[in-house]
């Protein structure tokens, strides 16, 4: 009775030297994000006089200007049209092709398994260029559907590399029993494997919505109008070489994390199941 | 889940139908539409103002600019646009440099009304293989942008031109408690472009020097010029801001404006937002003296940029492109944007400098006075700014000695040429 | 956010079709295994045979359907991703400026002068101190925090949002907000509290801008592997823990006989994600050093994008990626091959 007194004493000390930890790690954490906040209420001058002291009043210019400069409404379209368009099409493409490469199991669809692995590791810089050629053979440049397009093809061997290994853990005899009772490949994928890939795709829309969302560079180089701009593309007028505009920088910053920090908290029960599920069974 | 999928397609949905609204919005043809890269994030506003009026001006013609911030090099994206066969009708070249990369794309301009109003030294430096090829629209100057009215407290009553001056005025604001410099280190085109431009400028003959360098017949160890210049590279060092390396631009300009510092090494371009931290700010600038020679003092004075006008574009937009540009230096309403609301110094003696903050102000002085040297650094092979940048800094911390740090330029010019 | 169970407990779906009949404990074991194998497999190239009732769960040859279900993704993916590839490895063999219309072929000197070039090969060594900290810290941090945040502590759900919340931001706006706290915001608490640490210069000297730059990128990436651990700790049976527990093992001793073993896949997966990641790692650092001071941070990724596009030598930069997408691949390779053989053996 002792013993088991005393143990658990010691057990509650060490759940409270835990939670400290837990605790100071939360604070460390939000460090930056509590700099972002504060100096985005601040003037310039403010700022340089002292970055980390809570603004003198709250300064709401900063995001007036940033909404006008950065043309907050149209790029928030295109980005979302952007991202929606793209996720689309790589959880409907690349759910189809991993359903079959993970059933059939032939050279020809290890051979295409393994070019889409290998070219996770393939470096962005490397290819640019003659991407930029290839699009504008095929048209795609300036357009948001041609940027579309593109992320289908960067965004497929992620997106397969989930969906190839979850299916291999989804047992067969659904499939097996659809199609002695006469159901055609399409049908078969339709009502009975889209529903069993519903866990892996919030993992793929999650993981590929976080990439394309922020992704820079890609834009910046198909998408020239200024009307089809997306937010990492206006954030940047604002982080020029000769000149940080750090006050209205900061408040475009909390400007663009706001919608994806929302769309974190709408699917973050499933994102954690999801992060998971992909990469165990990945 | 049938919440998550039914957001899904409502997605998809979204996505698809704002795409074909694009696609009809995009389909309406313009005449003509003239496009402009450059990289003048500060000029914003102003120039969608600009492109108004021009349009206003020419029916027909709408124009499309981007600005170039800094996410990314703006070279990178200019060579994507190319590479896609998007070049824009007007872009930008920094120098020379830049014009042996683009010249199969720049189209000769020297037929232009506004080339007889260009100032000598401008219509020098805009010559490319012979001609005419470029269009500079402002002049820029640096040096040591000072607070004077710190000056004045430190007892300090004539403007230090010499080396010693300099060194003596530096001592009487350590005096007062600020320090003398924000040097800026931290930033590769401070201590890189501007900076390290100061012993090639100071050259007899830069370009001969350069040229020299070229072909083997210079050596930058051992070279007198530079020589002099560590007298100036180790004030600075000992006259600053602990960890000079950990301020960039930005900190210059803080530190200047809220009174820590007394000199930054900065131009013209860092007056406005130095005036929008602290208008009361009463500045001026200082040249960058190597030695206590009587003409030591002087101002190196470039051209930040030039616009240049794609030779591939299709005749009715060079028309225009050309017409831009003629419309911005050559009538009254595109003068009043150089003057009023670029703030520049006007490239062109029909148009005069008004709206000069105390740097831009001194610049013209020393221009008229012509106490100027070149910016050489348009003339160094492509990535020595770079790697300039990594050698000076190296020496700014004390981990090379000078000879050494003149030896590892030498190598990388010798590589990189 | 009440269940973060990722599988229900024995029976439910997952089981169905795995090896059956053996012991609890090897049981687990292998289920994991065999998942985490399809990603082992893939990498290293060779595929073991399945075992058990679900080999004729797997067609051989191909089905009438398999064209009409895989061309539409390989075409794309071969247009946009493999040509641009191809077209690059064919640069490398060249001595293009990135803008000229007529580049020269000049074989394979490119290459060889990769061997000389002193700037390339310190970046790589950055590379690697850099990957092998971030691996490591970023593992130990992420896999603290999943044990912490597995105790039914007060407060588990909402931390484990923030411990995530860093992955939500972009790269490149990531090394800018960092720049911007590193610089201007350290400064300002340490002229505040006159603390030495916080006075460091930042990004100032090698040292302060090797560590800067680890910190931002454990920083990003901790809570993504702390979401996977998580996962795998839940994962563990329970009974397994409770036994150890009745045998009168201690926490540490259950931590490292029992947990650490069955968790391996997991390691597997994250060393995986983080070399690949870690290798590869370009915005973050573009925006936050860009490689200084004197490029001592300057990491791979960013020496060839600054050869390309900064000293406008596009065809040896991409020679410098062909090597690079090779040595890359070679280490994640080795590095599953050997983390999967500690698997078998445990």
């Amino acid at each position: 009775m002792r013993q088991s007194v005393l143990r658990l004493n010691r057990e509650f000390a060490f759940s409270i030297l835990v939670e400290m930890f837990l605790i100071i790690m939360v604070l460390v954490f939000c460090i930056p994000l509590y700099f972002m906040l504060i100096n985005s209420f601040k003037t310039f001058g403010e700022i340089t006089m002292n970055a980390a002291s809570l603004p003198e009043k709250l300064v709401w210019k900063n995001y007036a200007v940033a909404v006008k400069q950065v043309k907050f409404f149209s790029v928030f379209v295109n980005s979302i049209s952007i991202t929606a368009g793209s996720l689309f099409g790589m959880v409907v493409l690349g759910a189809m092709a991993s359903w079959k490469l993970a059933r059939v199991q032939t050279w020809v669809s290890r051979l295409m398994f393994f070019l889409y692995v290998s070219a996770m590791v393939i470096p962005f810089q490397s290819v640019m260029i003659p991407l930029v050629k290839v699009a504008f053979t095929l048209q795609l440049i300036n357009s948001r559907l041609g940027l579309i397009v593109i992320y289908f093809g960067f965004g497929l061997p992620f997106t397969i590399f989930l969906y190839h290994g979850f299916v291999k853990g989804v047992p067969f005899e659904l499939e097996e029993s659809g199609r002695l009772e006469g159901c055609s490949d399409i049908q078969l994928f339709i009502h009975i494997v889209i529903p069993l890939l519903k866990t892996i795709t919030v993992t793929v829309i999650i993981l590929q919505t976080l990439w394309v969302w922020n992704d820079f560079l890609l834009p910046s180089l198909i998408l020239h109008d200024r009307d089809l701009h997306t937010i990492p593309l206006g954030i940047n007028r604002f982080f020029g070489q000769y000149r940080n505009q750090w006050d209205k920088a900061l408040a475009t910053l909390v400007l663009s994390m706001l919608p994806i920090i929302v769309f974190f908290l709408f699917l973050q029960k499933h994102l954690i199941r999801g992060v998971a599920d992909g990469a165990l069974k990945g | 889940m049938k919440k998550i999928m039914f957001l899904a397609v409502i997605f998809g949905l979204l996505a698809i139908g704002m795409i074909f609204a694009a696609g009809q919005e995009e389909g309406a043809a313009k005449e003509v539409e003239l496009e402009i890269f450059h990289f003048k994030v500060p000029w914003i506003d102003a120039w969608e103002n600009l492109e108004d009026e021009f349009e206003a001006a020419y029916p027909g013609v709408t124009v499309e600019t981007e600005i170039s911030g800094g996410g990314a090099d703006w070279r990178t994206l200019l060579k994507a646009k190319f590479a896609a066969g998007a070049g824009p009708d007007i872009f930008i070249i920094e120098g020379f440099s830049d014009y042996q990369l683009w010249k199969e794309y720049i189209e000769p301009l020297s037929d232009q009304p506004w080339v007889s109003h260009l100032l000598p030294n401008a219509k020098a430096s805009a010559t490319f293989d012979g001609e005419l090829k470029s269009m500079p629209l402002a002049m820029e100057g640096y040096g040591y942008i000072y607070n004077k009215d710190l000056f004045a407290k430190a007892g300090i009553t004539k403007t230090p031109a010499t080396l010693d001056e300099l060194a003596a005025a530096a001592k009487k604001l350590k005096g007062i408690g600020v320090y003398p410099f924000a040097s800026g280190f931290g930033t590769w085109w401070v201590i890189s472009n501007h900076f390290t431009n100061i012993p090639f400028a100071q050259q007899d003959d830069p370009m001969g020097f350069i040229e020299g360098l070229n072909n083997g017949t210079e050596k930058i160890p051992g070279n007198a010029v530079f020589n002099q210049w560590k007298n100036v590279f180790d004030l600075v060092l000992a006259n600053s801001e602990p960890n000079p390396l950990t301020t960039d631009h930005n900190s210059q300009v803080a530190m200047l404006a809220n009174g820590q510092a007394a000199m930054i090494q900065q131009g013209n371009w860092k007056e406005a937002v130095l005036y929008d931290t602290n208008p009361d700010l009463n500045i001026g600038l200082l040249p960058i003296p190597i030695s206590n020679d009587a003409d030591a003092g002087r101002v190196p004075v470039g051209i930040p940029f030039y616009f240049v006008v794609n030779s591939t574009s299709e005749a009715a937009e060079k028309e225009a492109a050309k017409n831009f540009l003629s419309f911005l230096v050559g009538t009254p309403e595109g003068q009043r944007y150089v003057t009023e609301e670029f703030k520049a110094i006007p490239a062109f003696d029909n148009i005069p400098a008004s709206n000069l903050g105390g740097v831009g102000k001194d610049i013209v002085e020393y221009s008229k006075q012509g106490k100027t040297i070149p910016w050489m650094f348009s003339f160094w092979p492509d990535g020595a700014v770079n790697e300039f940048s990594d050698a000076a800094q190296k020496y700014a911390a004390g981990i090379v000695s000078f000879p050494e740090y003149t030896r590892e330029i030498q190598a990388m010019w010798d590589r990189l040429k | 956010m009440q269940t973060v169970r990722v599988k229900k407990p024995a029976g439910s779906r997952q089981e169905e079709g795995e090896g059956e009949g053996e012991g609890e404990n090897e049981r687990v074991g292998e289920r994991e295994g065999e998942r985490v194998g399809n990603v082992v497999s893939v990498l290293s190239g060779s595929r073991k045979r399945r075992k058990g009732s679900r080999g004729n769960s797997i067609l051989t040859r191909q089905d009438s359907s398999f064209w009409m279900f895989t061309v539409p993704a390989l075409l794309i993916f071969l247009i946009i991703v493999q040509i641009p590839f191809f077209i690059g490895i064919f640069y490398s063999l060249t001595d293009w400026d990135g803008i000229n219309s007529a580049p020269d072929y000049i074989g394979f000197a490119n290459y060889r002068e990769l061997v000389n070039d002193t700037r390339a090969l310190g970046s790589l060594s950055f590379t690697l101190r850099f990957t092998a900290a971030v691996v490591v810290l970023s593992n130990v941090l992420g896999f603290s925090l999943a044990l912490a945040l597995t105790k039914g502590l007060p407060g588990t759900n909402a931390m484990r949002v923030i411990f995530f919340l860093p992955n939500i931001i972009g790269g490149l706006i990531l090394g800018f907000l960092w720049r911007f706290v590193l610089i201007q915001g350290i400064q300002a608490i340490g002229k505040t509290t006159g603390w030495a640490f916080f006075q460091t210069p930042w990004l100032g000297d090698p040292t302060t801008g090797f560590w800067g730059s680890v910190v931002v990128f454990v920083w990003k990436t901790a809570g993504y592997l702390m979401i996977i651990y998580i996962a795998a700790l839940l994962n563990i049976d329970k009974s397994l823990i409770e036994a150890a527990d009745i045998d009168g093992a201690g926490k540490f001793q259950t931590l490292i006989k029992i947990k650490v073993p069955l968790l391996f896949p997991a390691f597997t997966v994250c060393l995986f994600l983080m070399l690949s990641w870690a290798m590869k790692l370009f915005d973050v650092i573009f925006a936050l050093t860009n490689g200084a001071p004197y490029g001592s941070t300057e990491v791979f990724a960013l020496n060839i994008y600054k050869e390309a596009f900064v000293y406008n030598n596009y065809g040896y930069g991409s020679a410098k990626a062909v090597v690079f997408f090779f040595f890359v691949a070679a280490i994640t390779i080795v590095q599953v091959w050997a983390t999967k053989r500690k698997e078998v053996q445990l």
